[in-house]
This record gives structure tokens, sequence and C-alpha cells, in this order.
């Protein structure tokens, strides 16, 4: 099954057994394959690997630590005592607030290395836009950023800091799909002189692997900490998945640990009945969405359902062919959880940690309500905090406030 | 690695770095930098107090008996003529107790280990030492000279700012006091939801004090506070802002001072509290001196922090304070302008006098009331200063400046476009005074800025500003 893996990283046609590949137009596919090329070559060229550690180290502020969320294990212990203790990997605490920043600052030196001038990329909630826009101000590129109209009005102030940081914003009507479907017509108008960079593990060969393989430091760090903590592996890892980069940060380097288990945890939004979710792997139906193949929320008709989620960067009606093929093989476990089960452990993290996760990350930490009961005592859980909730305190707080009205209203009944 | 609670606190600050089986070569735990180590008391016969109101700098030499700048402070809280306890009686027992409390912990390996391991993964020590390159070539004169910038990331802790080490520290402290309950006063609420953080991390009781006029301009962060399970109160008396919920969480305090521990957020108030502060934030200098090794094998030439109460630039400077090459450069809020009377630049513009329990520079009008001040940054729109840095600034090891609004809003922006780094606006102030700086100073001489928050909470009012 690894050995699957490995190989399908090499090819050039991007395969994850029958998911990924390059179903894009020609104009596309040659420039496609140079970037493979030139990845490759940095993924061995000791100076570029050299330069992008100290990027890492000095301007993201890796590595993350490895956090072991006392008061949240305590929480979680059942009427015995016993439960499983719970490992938060700090990705809130990489510059920018997210794990999105170790993908676009190396993409950026890829692209600058390859002579590129110009940056393009989509955003939808704004977390890619802003990490890549940051990166490109760090290295002198030039950056543009194309969103949709709905997302820009939604995530204003993400809009604000790409302009801060020199990023020229382009609107299209709709989200994100939208938006990604012009930075891919930007980019094609002019080939020598911008690169795409792709913010998840989506989208044609090679971009898939080349996200992966940059997030996949939060796997390889978790690997050292936990044998430096307790001499062993994680037990289970657990990641939100919206597109799938952090969780394939996370997941990969334990894939060929046939004793890690990895759980992924998708937005069930209003409920997964509802029609108002993001759940791809519960509810997805294969096709092909922006150049690769996967599970997606199609319609009868191939239509694409528009995703929700409360967790704005959870909303994608795709996934990453990668995490499908881990689904197909059994090698991954994937659950939903509900926007308010998001939001209501936002606020246990919040309240008995001090930690406030982002609404993404809070998919996964809900998701311990339902797995910590099966675990045995002891078991080593690592949740990957993928980001920071400042982001979200607006949305909380509108909740709660629902939440109290709601009630009051019930009461007075 | 032994503790030394040498006299000099420098000295016994310098790394030995011990490489153990279990220790990665590339990683060097923060339990190397962050053994604090007060200062041993004088014996019962203390210096006499000197009062001369001059305000001629001087070398440090002529000036000042050496004694006072090696004990910083002496027995008494004070440096030099300032600091000191101006307190109601109530509050001496708990003041002295703290003070016991502090040192004990001084020895105390097991305190010293379990704080190593929440400032490296709860607060996520040690940040990085940054070079700023694209910073570093703006400064550049037209021949290519120029000096070398470097960025110390405390914008990268939890919550964004330098703040969570000293309430980590504190809130650890607390707990080890036998207190369930913490009170603390926050202006525009970074200290406040420091304090909250920790609290909820810690499982203590919190209330944090606020002026009613902060909580409306600051209506997130109140929020923010709630949602870690903190009480927050509104203090209406006076103006409404930070001076009067300190005053009022002072008063808590001393009604309360059995169940209750004051975590202060700056290197103000009565000693022990500038101390202790200093010793909780000098794990930035520390780490900065083995960064400065490490990438450089030299120590920094010239060090740039922003002033509001102080806390942040005595956590960097502390640890130099006795390297006379070092050369200290503290940056304070001139607002509208110094002549505007809307600033905060007390250190230029102020007074000695009492404020919050400690003798220092504050400022104040002929009366002796409190001059409000103004700050487009919140975080140093506080009328008074450190006592420290009033007794640093008089023997001449220290320089303060200061820099308008506007200067740090483009400053602001500058950091954001050449190293996509969003500052926090009382940062930009340190920043801003790189303009004045970099033409003065010689090719290769190495700056490190204490980069203490990021800016996200005030991109909204930048951009207002800013028209972007």
């Amino acid at each position: 099954m690894v050995n699957q893996m490995e190989e399908a990283s090499l090819f050039s046609t991007g395969k994850f057994g029958r998911f990924g590949g390059i179903f894009v137009p020609e104009t596309l596919v040659t420039c496609l394959n140079k970037l493979a090329d030139e990845f490759n070559l940095v993924l061995h060229d000791s100076h570029f690997q050299a330069e992008l550690a100290v990027a890492l180290r000095d301007y993201v502020g890796r590595e993350t630590p490895l956090y072991f969320a006392q008061r949240l294990t305590n929480h979680y212990k059942n009427c015995n005592g016993q439960g499983p203790e719970i490992y938060l990997k700090r990705e809130d605490l990489n510059h920018g607030g997210a794990h999105k920043i170790n993908n676009a600052i190396a993409q950026a030196m890829l692209a600058k290395r390859m002579g590129r001038k110009r940056v393009v990329a989509a955003t939808g909630a704004g977390q890619h836009g802003v990490a890549t826009a940051a990166a490109c101000a760090k290295l002198d590129l030039d950056c543009t950023i194309v969103m949709g109209d709905v997302d820009m009005e939604r995530q204003s102030s993400n809009v604000l800091m790409m302009k801060l940081f020199g990023a020229q914003i382009t609107s299209v009507q709709g989200t994100f799909k939208d938006a990604t479907s012009e930075a891919i017509r930007k980019w094609v108008e002019d080939l020598d002189i911008s690169y795409y960079l792709a913010g998840t593990a989506v989208g044609p060969h090679p971009c898939p692997t080349i996200v992966r393989q940059f997030q996949s430091i939060i796997g390889k760090e978790t690997r050292k900490q936990a044998m430096e903590k307790w001499g062993g592996k994680p037990d289970v890892v657990v990641a939100c998945v919206g597109s799938g980069s952090n969780a394939l940060g996370i997941f990969h380097e334990f894939i060929g640990d046939e004793d890690v288990r990895l759980i992924g945890v998708e937005a069930a939004g209003a409920g997964i009945d509802s029609g108002k979710h993001s759940a791809t792997m519960a509810k997805g139906v294969i096709g092909v969405y922006h150049g690769a193949m996967s599970y997606l929320l199609q319609d009868d008709e191939g239509q694409i359902i528009g995703p929700h989620s409360i967790g704005v960067g959870l909303e994608y009606p795709g996934v990453s062919p990668e995490l499908c093929f881990l689904k197909d093989i059994g090698r991954a476990e994937f659950y939903t959880v509900t926007d308010e089960e998001a939001l209501d452990a936002y606020g246990l993290v919040c309240r008995v940690e001090g930690i406030c996760p982002a609404l993404e990350a809070s998919h996964a930490l809900a998701y311990l309500g339902k797995l910590c009961e099966g675990l045995p005592n002891g078991t080593k859980v690592v949740v990957n905090c993928s980001g920071g909730g400042n982001k979200d305190a607006k949305t909380v707080l509108n909740y709660q406030l629902e939440k109290q009205i709601a009630s009051h209203t019930c009461t007075s009944h | 690695m032994a503790f030394t609670a040498a006299s000099s606190s420098s000295s016994a600050s310098k790394t030995q770095i011990s490489l153990t089986p279990h220790s990665p070569l590339t990683s060097i735990s923060p339990s190397k930098f962050n053994k604090f180590t007060p200062p041993c008391p004088l014996n019962s016969r203390s210096p006499s107090i000197r009062c001369t109101l001059t305000k001629q700098h001087a070398m440090v030499e002529d000036r000042v008996d050496p004694a006072a700048l090696l004990h910083r402070p002496d027995s008494f809280g004070r440096f030099g003529k300032f600091g000191g306890k101006y307190v109601p009686e109530t509050l001496m027992h708990a003041l002295t107790q703290l003070e016991a409390a502090f040192r004990s912990l001084a020895t105390d390996d097991e305190f010293q280990k379990e704080l190593d391991g929440i400032l490296r993964d709860y607060v996520g020590r040690e940040t990085p030492l940054y070079f700023a390159e694209r910073l570093t070539e703006h400064y550049k004169h037209p021949d290519g000279k120029g000096p070398l910038i470097y960025l110390k990331r405390e914008d990268l802790n939890h919550t964004g700012a330098h703040k969570i080490n000293n309430a980590v520290a504190q809130a650890l402290l607390a707990k080890r006091l036998g207190k369930k309950r913490i009170i603390a006063e926050t202006g525009a609420g970074q200290h406040g939801v420091a304090t909250a953080t920790v609290c909820a991390r810690f499982g203590l009781e919190c209330v944090i004090y606020m002026g009613a006029q902060d909580m409306e301009r600051q209506s997130l962060n109140v929020f923010r506070m709630r949602l870690l399970g903190a009480e927050v109160r509104a203090v209406h008396s006076g103006t409404a802002t930070l001076k009067d919920a300190t005053s009022e969480a002072i008063r808590d305090w001393v009604t309360n001072v059995e169940s209750t521990h004051y975590i202060l957020g700056s290197v103000a108030g009565p000693h022990p509290y500038p101390m202790m502060v200093r010793e909780f934030h000098a794990v930035i200098g520390k780490e900065t001196r083995k960064q400065a090794l490490d990438k450089w094998g030299g120590k920094p030439d010239v060090l740039v922090a922003c002033v509001g109460g102080g806390s942040n630039a005595m956590g960097l400077f502390h640890e130099f304070v006795e390297d006379k090459d070092v050369r200290l450069i503290g940056v304070e809020a001139a607002g509208f302008g110094l002549d505007s009377g809307k600033h905060a630049a007390t250190l230029t513009k102020g007074e000695v006098g009492v404020l919050h329990g400690a003798m220092s520079y504050l400022l104040q009008d002929d009366d002796g009331q409190i001059i409000e001040p103004h700050s487009i940054s919140a975080g140093l729109d506080y009328p008074g200063v450190g006592p420290e840095h009033s007794f640093l600034k008089d023997i001449g090891r220290a320089e303060y400046y200061s820099i308008t609004d506007e200067e740090a809003l483009e400053a602001f922006k500058r950091l954001s476009r050449l190293e996509g780094i969003i500052p926090a606006l009382e940062t930009s102030h340190a920043l801003a005074y790189l303009e004045k700086l970099c033409p003065t100073l010689p090719h290769g001489t190495k700056v490190v800025l204490n980069c203490s928050g990021r800016g996200d909470k005030d991109v909204q009012t930048a951009i207002k500003h800013l028209k972007l």
C-alpha cells in the first residue's frame, strides 16, 4: 500500500489509486510537468532545503510544540478517572496563525527559484490568500489574489491584510470555486512570468503532491516530539478535513505505520441530511473537479453543490485525491461534525485550555467527544490544531448570543 | 544546570548549553534561559537615597553608586530613587509574601521545570531571532552600506504578544501560593486576554478590571475574555480608562488579599512587581544573547523596543544592561506630537512622582493630577512608566525617544510590505525609530528590535488612517 503511494508521487500521472491525475487543457500540461520537474529537483537540493529550513524556523516560527492538554484530557476522563491522553499539535502558533504558511512560503521560494515574478492564488476564507501575500511580501514577488465577491464581503479583515502585504486583489462573481477557475485563467495568460500557488492538496498533479510534501513537516515533527515525550508513536491522529492539506500534513508521516489510526473530520454543517454541509467523503460521489478525480459534492446532473460550514476554510465541494485513496483502501477513517458541535468545542477548549482553536480545527476537537469514550486508558491522541480562532471570535459571539436568546425564549413559554 | 543566585543578574544568566543524550543538537530548550535570577538583597545598611532632580545625562560611572547599578532593585525595591512600595499598610504583608515566594521559587527546580515546559509547549518559546533582509536593504545607504536588522519575534507567542510570558509565570506562582483567585487590570484588553488565557489554562477564577470607555472601544476583547471564562468588571470612575482600572484592581486586592493574587501587566507598580515582571520577561533577552552568538558569534550592538509601561523593553534589555557596549533604546508614544499635549511620552515630558505604588516619571499637571495620555496604540497609552526605565534614563544607561502616531502607522505599513509581518501598533513605534537611527549607524551594526506583538488586532484602525 505504501509503495503504491510512493509510486504515485513520482509518476507524472499523479494518481493515487484511481484518484488524482491531470485533467486539464493541453496548454497546462507542459507547464504542470515543468513544475513537477522543478519540484523534484528542490526536494533533493540541499541548498534550497537549508534555506527553507531557516525560513520555517525564523519566519514561520517552527517547530510548533506538541502540547499536552491536561485539562482537556481530564475533561474526557470517564467516571473511573480513565481515558486517553490528548495532545495538540500547535499549528495555531505559526506566523499567520495557521498551517497554511508552511506551504505558501515553500512554494513562493520555489517560484522565485524558477525565476517567476508574479504569484497568482485563489482563496476562499482568505487564510491561504493572507499566507501567500505575506510570503510574497517577504520574497519581493508580485502577488495577485483572486477571491469570490461573496467571500470578500464575509472576510473583509483578511482582504485588508492582503492589501497591507501589497497584494492585488481581483474579485470574481461567486465563491472559491469561481476564484480558482479565474486564478488558473490568469496563470495561463502568462505562463512564463506567473506561478500558480495552490493552497491545498487538490488540483491537477503535481499540486496535491507539492502541497502535501510541504505540509508534511507537521507529521515529521510530531513523530520526533512523540518519541521525546513518551518514547513512542501517537496511537490516533485526528485532523479536520476541508480539502485536506492539514490532515495530509500530519497523516503522511504515519501512513506506513499501521498501528497509528488516522481520523479525518469533515463539516456536517447544518446536519448531514440538511443539504447544507461540506462532507465530501460522507456524501460525495466520484467526479473530476479542478483537474483531479476525487469524491465531490455534485447533484444528479453533475453540477457542483455549494458547500456550507461554519468553518469557512472547510467549505470546499471536493477533497484531496490522496485522502480519497486513503479512505478507499481503509487506511484512514472519516467522520463528520455539525456547526453546533464545532462551536461548542471552540468554547470548551477556550475555557479549559485558554486556547481558542479556529472553527475549522474545532471540528477535529469536537470529534473527541465521540472518540474518547471508546479508547483504552492512556491512548495517545494527537489532534492537529491547524489554526487559531481569533478570526472566529465574532462568529462564536453571535452564536452564543443567539443561543442565549433561544433558551430565554424557550423558558419564557 | 545549576541555578546561581549571584548578585549580578546578567552573569548568572549566561547560557550553559549542556547536551544530554536526549536533547537533539539543534534544539535548545528554553529551560536554559528562564532561570530567573533575582538580585540578592543588600545587607541591612542601604545606600542613602539621592534626590537630585537634574535632567542632565551623565556617564554611569560618574553619577551612580556602582552598587545601585548592580542591585536593581535594592532591598527596598528601589532603582536609585525610583520604585519602592507606596501602598496602603494592608498590602505590605502581601507584597513581602510575594517577594519571598518569588525568591524561593528561584531555587525550586520543580517550579522551573514546570515553567520551562509551559513556555515551550504552551507559549511556543523560544521565539526566533529573525533576520529582516528586506528591511535591512531598505536602510542601506546609496553605497550599499548599513546596519543589519533583526527582529525578536515575540509576536509568535501564544496570544500574539510578549505579555503571556509574565502572565503564565505569575499564574503558576499564584497557584504555588495557594491562591484561587486572580485579578488584573487591562486597557485595550491585551493583558486582560493574556491573564484570562492563563487562568483558563490553570483553572483559576479570573476577574479583569477594565475602564468602561475601553470596554466600549474593545468589545471583541471583552468577549474573548468572557469566552475564556473570566469576569470583566467595568470601571466607571475617573476617565474610565486604564489608570482607573488599575486603581480599582488595587482596591480589590486590598480587600481580598488573602485569597487573591494580582497579576500586574507591566514593570510598574509596587516592589516586587517591577523586578518580578522583568525577571519573567528576561527570557527574551537571554534567548537573544544565545541566538546572536549562534548567528554571528557576537552580541547585539543596539537593542530597540517600544515603551508603554516598559515590560517588553526590560525583558529584552535586562540581559544586556551590564554590557556597556550594547546600546539600549526605548521608544515611547509621541501621539499627536510632543507639544500637542496628546501623547504618552512619559520619560521625555514627565515629572517624577508616585503612581500605582511606585516612584517614577509620570505625566502630571501642576496640581499633580494625572494627564490623560494619548497614543494610537492602546498598549502605550499609560501615563507612567516602569521605575527601572526611569533609573536607566537618569544614569544615561538607556536612551529614550518618541514617535508620533503617524510615524508609527508608516512603520506598520512598511514592515507589512517588506517582510510580510504585520506588527502591533505598539511595536510599530520601535520600528519607526529605525528611520532616524539607521542613517547614523556604521556599516554592519547589529540591531535587534523587539517585535513585541502582532498587529492583526490593529488592522482596522490602521486601514482607517492609512486609507488603503
